[in-house]
Parts: structure tokens; C-alpha cells; sequence
């Protein structure tokens, strides 16, 4: 025993190879299996995957930071199931490439804000937070307003989702644009074919109360409003881990 | 220092900083008007910046063969200083964004002045530009010495100095654009990662290449965990960071995992970022710094050996504890959970091995600011594992999780432990790089640790109080049943704590400018005397007690 | 396939767990080591202005 430690220790490389080693176990016990259990994510057929406006806003929430002060991921514990609604399920993320669970919860929880307040709450809130909720911390995005959205990009993005395995048709793909645009501008000719691509429910509206243009708001207005609406799989399932 | 390189070191260097500008101008080509694009100018303003210098002395003779009998430390003057600027920069931003939260419209109407941006400057700031330039800084300094070998080239330590610090200035400015791939403490974009990895692997090659110049038979335990640090934090930044880019010329990409198997690999790596990056690499520093400068061994050398191999085995499994209660499978929740409290063992065993090292050595902790840095530095480590476990505990996380008293937690071992063990360990080091007795004034030190101590107790107890009081509002319930407070009620509770913790967060900064100003007055100093004293010899002072060591 | 990995990983965790902390035990109180030890520790208190050639 002694005689190996030393040799490990003498020649480099073997000691590097067993801090490798030795270190790397927890990591393969703890991870390996989640890619291989199926009990892990349940099934939820009628899942639906990002639009690319709810992408796009996606995006957007991702790149003001808001996961750093807001989580998605309501807990197996009674009084957060009652403040926030059902707790969250693996499969609800299943398409978040990355997860935005987020770790801290200087404001509350928006795992299931979708259609919990009007867009036009949303846009005055992001505007100003403190014209709608007084006592509010939450910084103002007013630049979300001015600054027009860019879509041609968007084929590109869902590609590369494509690629790490969100099922996106060649069809969702080509039009990823064209579909941004017409769902926040249902009347135009560029909303043909959105609620096809991507089911009836789609919300399909003028998120920042203007059709005319589409800008950041529209995109992330669109997402708020999709969370927690991707599949009715929590709210079908039985809830049986609270407070475990 | 440029002259001391050898002639053929410059060509390498020179030819390096072309192939980066080409690089930058590829960036700058493809992404025109993005922020990649941005990024592509700053790598050719970078390469520019250090190449101007270079090309100044590029034809200087060759350096004098007797600078090859001693050690190169070049590299780490010039961290420390990195080190110590990095420090007022991420503390800055982090009183800024602490200020945000106590007053949210002091501000202007611009995306970067925006909390969500700012914060990750303050995280990264700290973490990698202050913490990671610390760690390299030392690591050459204790790997040479504790070896009894010179770096094995002069060029390669400046390509992981220099190349790292430009990440950090890459991650930094990123964010203020809004690069940011929102994996926490892992937020540089894809292109910044690949350039860390290459940074990493020189950085690796040094250490590997002098361990094997050594011509002491045995390896220091200090160099043990600057090992672990180096090659554990490579596997975790490759995995966690595995990522499709939407194109060359994009700077987004989408992360290769989604959902829970995104979730554990984000606190695998989150977690043991801490471990490795943020404990491993510091108690290397502890392990080296302290005893050297008590002049007193370390209490136990085995015990040492004991918790190395035991936080280097079980921090891994601990990141699971991140996600208690959520939808990842239970068991793997409750291995997380054993894992942290055993952690404690190893962890206790460190804390308690630093503090007997200076039993018997009290007089010098009472006297010298310095040890006393690292003296606290140790108390806040035990502290703050032991939180830690505690909050891993499933119960205790149901209450302690999404609040402040994670932040809390998080800064008892960034100002406690991570910030005291490294000003210490400056507050060593400075005068053996410059060859001088002490310090440029003892009475600063005085003063940065009376700040730092008062900034960490007051942030922590803010952060403390603030947590559990919004942990608790959030499951009171009425005698009717329901909910007894809304969100609001909690944040409105929670004004007091984040002025105090803005004013906890500013006492800290003050030390770190205070320190900041005493190194940089310390090298003014030195090279003054060296002046007067016409030149003066280039050999490093030594002895057996440094506190009271002569001069040369 | 993944019933085996789950076992293997509930399992086998701990037997590691326990293998490789009596291992570094051992290692660190074998009695021919206490010398290495020592004087490894005292090393860094040595003289060390230059390197060794």
C-alpha cells in the first residue's frame, strides 16, 4: 500500500491519473444514470417546443440575467405548491437547452406565470416595474421596447437545437423568420401556418400592444407567457411528493 | 522584463500574437457589428497591446545565463498585482449590484448598467479575475520552491497569465453586451471556453513539466491540491460546458444537456467549482503560505494527506444537494445529501490542522496582521463548512433554499475564507518578490484586516437574518390555512438587510483598496531602493522566519 | 441496462467510499512513512533562494 502510494506520488503522471480517477466517480455515479433512466422524465405526448418569437424571448430572459433572480422550479413542498401551482416536473424542461431553474428567488417563482397576467401587465411591469407593483426591486427594461427584434438569425438557432435533440421540423426551420413575425402579428400574411407548425393554442397576438413592429418585448413577452404551458403534464399528474 | 526572455522566447511570443491577431480579425470579420465581432477586435487589441512592448526590446541581446540559476517570478509579480486590481474591479461591481437591490432605480436607462448584466461581472470578477489570478500567481511561486526547480520555459507561464486574464476581460465585457450562456458560475460562451481550455493545458504542461525537473524526491501536500484544482477544474469546464454554437460568427450556442441532466451537470460543476476552484486551490495556499510564514511546520502532515484524498473523492458527489425537493430523482438527491455532511470530516481536519499549526505561535497572530489574514481565513473555513453541510441536509434546505441565506453562506467563504487566505498570502508573498523585509506599511494591513473582518461579520449576519426571515414568511401559514404572506411582504422585509449588506459589501472594498494601494506602494519602494542602492543583486531573500527576517 | 447502472451506482458508491478512505489511512500512518513525512514538512522551511542543481 505504501510502496504504490509512493510510486504514485513520485512519478507525476500516475498521480495525476489517480486524482482523475478517484475524482471523477462521484460525477459518473450521480450523472450516468440520469441519461440512462426513463423514469427520470415522464412522458408527455402533446409537449409542444418553442416557437422561435418564445425562443428569441428565451434568449432575451437569458441574456438580462433574469434566471438570477427568478426560478423555475416550484418544489415538492406544500406552501410553495400552493403559492405557485403544481410543482414542476423533469419533463417540462425537456426541451430547455439550458435549464433555467435558477438558484435564488429574489423575486418569486415564474415556473407557471404563462398566462397568469394580461401582455399588457407584462409590458407595463418590464417598462417599469414600480408602476404596477410599488414596492418592486426588479431593474426597468425600457430598451426592450426600442429595440426591434432580430429574426434572421432564427433558422440558425433552431438548428443548433436541433442538433443537441429538440425534435424541429426542416418545415419549422425553414420558416423560423416568418413565424416569428406572424405570431406577434396574427393578421399578416406571415401567420399563415404558425398554429400548423407549431398547434392551435399557440398564442398568437401582439405581445407589446403593436403589430406594426416586432421588438425584444414581443419576444419575451411571448415566452413569460408560454412558461409553465408547454405540456398540461403537471397539472394531469397526480401530485403525490408533496412534502416529502 | 521583456529583456530577460531569450531571444528565441520572443520569436515564440511574437509569432503567437500573430496567429491571435489573425484570429481576432476572423472573429471581427465574421461577426461584424455583433458583440463577437467586438470580442474579435479586443483579441486583436490585446495581441497588439503585449506586442508593442515586445517589439521594443525584441532585438535586446540575449538575457545574462546566471538569471537561469534562479527562480522566474516574473510571472507572478505581475499576478499579484492582476490579482489585486481584479479584487477592486469585481468588489466594485458587487457593491454596485448590492446597491441595486436596496435603491433598484439608481441607475441609468442602459442594458449594461442593468443588474442582470452587472451581476455577473461582480461573480466572475471575483471568482476568476481576483481568485484565479491569485492561484496562478502562487501556484509558480510555491511550485517552484517547493519543487527546488526553475519553470521549465519563461514563455509559457505569461501565455497562461496573459491568456487567462484575457478570458476574464472577454467574460466581462461579454456580459455587458449579453453574451452569457446563464450556466451559473460558468457564463463565458463558447468561444471563451475553447480559449480557457487551451490556457488550461499550458497551464497543466507547466506544472506537470517542473514537477518533473523537481529535484526535491517528494511532493509538497501544498502542491497536491494546486493539482487537483488545475486538472479537476479541466474536467468540469469541458463537461458542463459541452455546447452547439449557432454558427462561426455567433456567439450564442445551446447547451448540449436540457432539463435535469442539465441541472445536475450545471451543480456537479457549480458545486465542485467551489471545491476545486474556490477550496482546493486556496488550501494549497494555506498549506504553503502559513506555515511559512509562523516558521513552524504544518501541525500534521498526515492529516493533510487524509482530507486531501477525501475532498478530492467526496466533494463530487455534493452538487446534488443544489437540488433538493426538485424534480431530479430522489436517491441521487439523498446521495448528495450523505456526501455534503460527510465532507465535513475532511473539511474540519484542514481547518483544525491550519489553527494547530499555530498553537504556540499565538504572540505572532496577536502581532502580525499578516498570519492573522490567514488565521481567520481558516476560523471561516471551518464556519462555513460546516454551514454547508448543514444546509445540505434536505430538511434544512427546504427552509434555506432560493433565499439569502445561501448568498450569506456563499460570502462567509468568499470574504472569510477564499479573500483572507489570498490577502494573506500577498501580504507574504509582496516582500519576498521584492525583495524587501516587510511591507510597505504594517499599520495598512492593520487596517484592511479590521475592514475585512467588519465587512464580512456585517454581510454575513445581513444575509442571515434576511434568509431565514424570508425562508420562514414564505411558509407561514394563518390559523385559516392559508398563506399568511405574499411574496411582496417578504421582499418589503427584506429593505434593512440589503442596505446593511451594500454597507457590509463597501466595508470590504475599502480593505481591498486599502491592501491594493500598500502592494502597489511596496514595489514603488522596493525599486526605489534598489535604485540607490545601484542595482542590487538579484537574489531572493529567504530564512527561516520571515516576520523577522533581515534583509539580503 | 440502466437498473444495473442504478445499482451499480447505489451500491458500489459506498464501497468506495469505505476502500478508499482505509487505503489513505494507512497510507498516512504507515510507520516507514513518518520520516518522509516529517521531513517533507519541514522542508518548506528551508532555505529556498535558488533552485537545487
Amino acid at each position: 500500500m505504501s510502496e504504490f502510494h509512493r510510486k504514485i506520488e513520485r512519478n507525476t503522471m500516475r498521480f495525476v491519473l489517480a486524482i482523475i480517477v478517484v475524482a471523477s466517480i462521484g460525477g459518473i455515479v450521480e450523472i450516468a444514470p440520469l441519461f440512462t433512466i426513463k423514469s427520470t422524465v415522464e412522458a408527455a405526448p402533446n409537449m409542444r417546443v418553442y416557437t422561435p418569437l418564445e425562443l428569441a424571448g428565451r434568449s432575451i430572459y437569458m441574456r438580462e440575467g433574469c434566471y438570477a433572480c427568478h426560478s423555475q422550479m416550484i418544489r415538492t413542498l406544500r406552501d410553495e405548491v400552493e403559492r405557485y401551482g403544481p410543482y414542476s416536473l423533469a419533463v417540462e424542461s425537456q426541451y430547455d437547452h439550458p435549464m433555467l431553474w435558477g438558484s435564488k428567488r429574489t423575486g418569486p417563482d415564474i415556473a407557471r406565470v404563462g398566462e397568469k397576467y394580461s401582455d399588457a401587465w407584462h409590458v407595463a411591469h418590464l417598462y417599469n416595474p414600480r408602476d404596477v407593483v410599488p414596492e418592486s426591486v426588479m431593474p426597468a427594461y425600457r430598451w426592450l421596447l426600442r429595440n426591434e427584434l432580430r429574426i434572421d438569425d432564427l433558422p440558425g438557432h433552431l438548428r443548433a437545437m436541433r442538433d443537441v435533440g429538440v425534435p424541429y421540423t426542416d418545415a419549422m426551420i425553414e420558416n423560423a423568420a416568418k413565424d416569428a413575425f406572424g405570431q406577434a402579428a396574427p393578421e399578416s400574411d406571415a401567420a399563415v401556418g404558425v398554429t400548423e407548425r407549431y398547434g392551435a393554442a399557440t398564442h398568437m397576438r401582439a405581445f407589446d400592444g403593436n403589430a406594426g413592429r416586432l421588438t425584444e418585448m414581443d419576444a419575451l413577452v411571448a415566452y413569460l407567457q408560454i412558461m409553465g404551458k408547454l405540456t398540461d403534464a403537471a397539472q394531469k399528474t397526480e401530485q403525490t411528493k408533496i412534502g416529502e | 522584463m521583456i529583456a530577460r526572455l531569450t531571444v528565441a522566447e520572443r520569436q515564440s511570443a511574437l509569432l503567437i500574437l500573430i496567429v491571435m491577431s489573425f484570429l481576432g480579425l476572423a472573429m471581427a470579420a465574421a461577426g461584424r457589428g455583433t458583440p463577437f465581432g467586438l470580442h474579435g477586435f479586443l483579441v486583436i487589441a490585446a495581441s497588439i497591446g503585449v506586442g508593442l512592448p515586445l517589439l521594443r526590446k525584441f532585438y535586446a541581446p540575449e538575457p545574462d545565463p546566471a538569471q537561469f540559476e534562479q527562480y522566474y517570478d516574473d510571472p507572478t509579480k505581475v499576478g499579484i498585482v492582476l490579482a489585486m486590481l481584479w479584487a477592486i474591479a469585481g468588489m466594485f461591481v458587487g457593491v454596485w449590484v448590492a446597491a441595486l437591490l436596496a435603491w433598484p432605480d439608481l441607475t441609468i436607462d442602459a442594458a449594461w448598467a442593468s443588474f442582470g448584466r452587472l451581476r455577473p461581472i461582480h461573480t466572475s470578477g471575483v471568482i476568476f479575475g481576483f481568485g484565479g489570478n491569485a492561484l496562478i500567481a502562487t501556484s509558480f511561486h510555491v511550485l517552484q520552491r517547493t519543487s527546488r526547480a526553475r519553470l521549465p520555459d519563461q514563455l509559457s507561464p505569461w501565455f497562461v497569465l496573459l491568456g487567462y486574464n484575457l478570458f476574464c476581460v472577454v467574460a466581462a465585457t461579454g456580459y455587458m453586451m449579453g453574451v452569457t450562456q446563464s450556466k451559473e458560475y460558468a457564463e463565458p460562451e463558447w468561444y471563451a471556453d475553447i480559449w480557457l481550455v487551451i490556457v488550461w493545458v499550458v497551464y497543466f504542461l507547466i506544472y506537470i513539466r517542473t514537477l518533473a525537473r523537481r529535484k526535491e524526491p517528494h511532493i509538497y501536500v501544498a502542491n497536491w491540491y494546486y493539482m487537483a484544482f488545475i486538472l479537476v477544474v479541466a474536467i468540469l469546464h469541458i463537461v458542463n460546458n459541452l455546447a452547439v454554437p449557432v454558427s462561426f460568427g455567433d456567439f450564442k450556442s445551446y447547451s448540449a444537456f436540457s432539463g435535469v441532466q442539465d441541472a445536475m451537470t450545471q451543480w456537479w460543476y457549480g458545486h465542485n467549482a467551489v471545491a476545486f476552484f474556490l477550496t482546493a486551490g486556496f488550501l494549497g495556499m494555506l498549506y504553503y503560505y502559513l506555515p511559512k510564514r509562523a516558521g513552524r511546520p504544518i501541525f500534521s502532515y498526515r492529516l493533510s494527506i487524509i482530507s486531501f484524498w477525501g475532498i478530492t473523492f467526496m466533494y463530487m458527489w455534493a452538487g446534488s444537494h443544489h437540488l433538493h425537493y426538485t424534480a431530479l430523482p430522489q436517491w441521487v438527491q439523498t446521495l448528495g445529501m450523505t456526501f455534503s455532511i460527510v465532507l465535513l470530516v475532511p473539511s474540519w481536519a484542514s481547518a483544525g490542522n491550519a489553527l494547530a499549526t499555530l498553537n504556540g505561535a499565538w504572540h505572532k497572530v496577536r502581532d502580525d496582521a499578516t498570519l492573522r489574514f490567514m488565521m481567520v481565513a481558516a476560523v471561516f473555513y471551518g464556519i462555513s463548512t460546516f454551514e454547508g453541510s448543514f444546509m445540505a441536509i434536505r430538511a434544512v434546505n427546504s427552509l434555506s433554499h432560493y433565499t439569502d441565506w445561501t448568498v450569506g453562506h456563499v460570502h462567509a467563504g468568499a470574504l472569510g475564507w477564499v479573500a483572507m487566505i489570498t490577502f494573506g498570502s500577498i501580504y507574504a508573498l509582496v516582500p519576498w518578490m521584492w525583495k524587501r523585509e516587510t511591507m510597505y506599511s504594517a499599520r495598512l494591513i492593520e487596517v484592511h484586516f479590521w475592514l475585512a473582518l467588519a465587512g464580512t461579520v456585517v454581510y454575513v449576519f445581513a444575509m442571515w437574518n434576511s434568509g431565514i426571515i424570508q425562508g420562514l414568511m414564505w411558509r407561514t401559514y394563518t390559523d385559516s390555512g392559508t398563506l399568511a404572506y405574499s411574496f411582496i411582504d417578504s421582499l418589503v422585509a427584506m429593505h434593512p438587510y440589503y442596505i446593511a449588506r451594500a454597507f457590509g459589501g463597501l466595508l470590504f472594498l475599502l480593505g481591498a483598496i486599502v491592501g491594493t494601494y500598500n502592494v502597489l506602494m511596496t514595489i514603488r519602494v522596493a525599486k526605489r531602493e534598489r535604485a540607490q542602492s545601484g542595482g542590487g543583486t538579484d537574489v531572493p531573500s529567504y530564512g527561516r522566519d520571515p516576520v523577522l527576517q533581515a534583509g539580503e | 441496462m440502466h437498473d444495473m447502472v442504478v445499482a451499480f451506482s447505489k451500491s458500489w458508491g459506498l464501497f468506495y467510499l469505505v476502500a478508499l478512505a482505509v487505503g489513505v489511512v494507512i497510507y498516512a500512518y504507515w510507520p516507514a512513512n513518518r520520516a518522509r513525512f516529517t521531513r517533507a514538512k519541514n522542508s518548506i522551511l528551508d532555505k529556498d533562494d535558488r533552485p537545487w542543481s
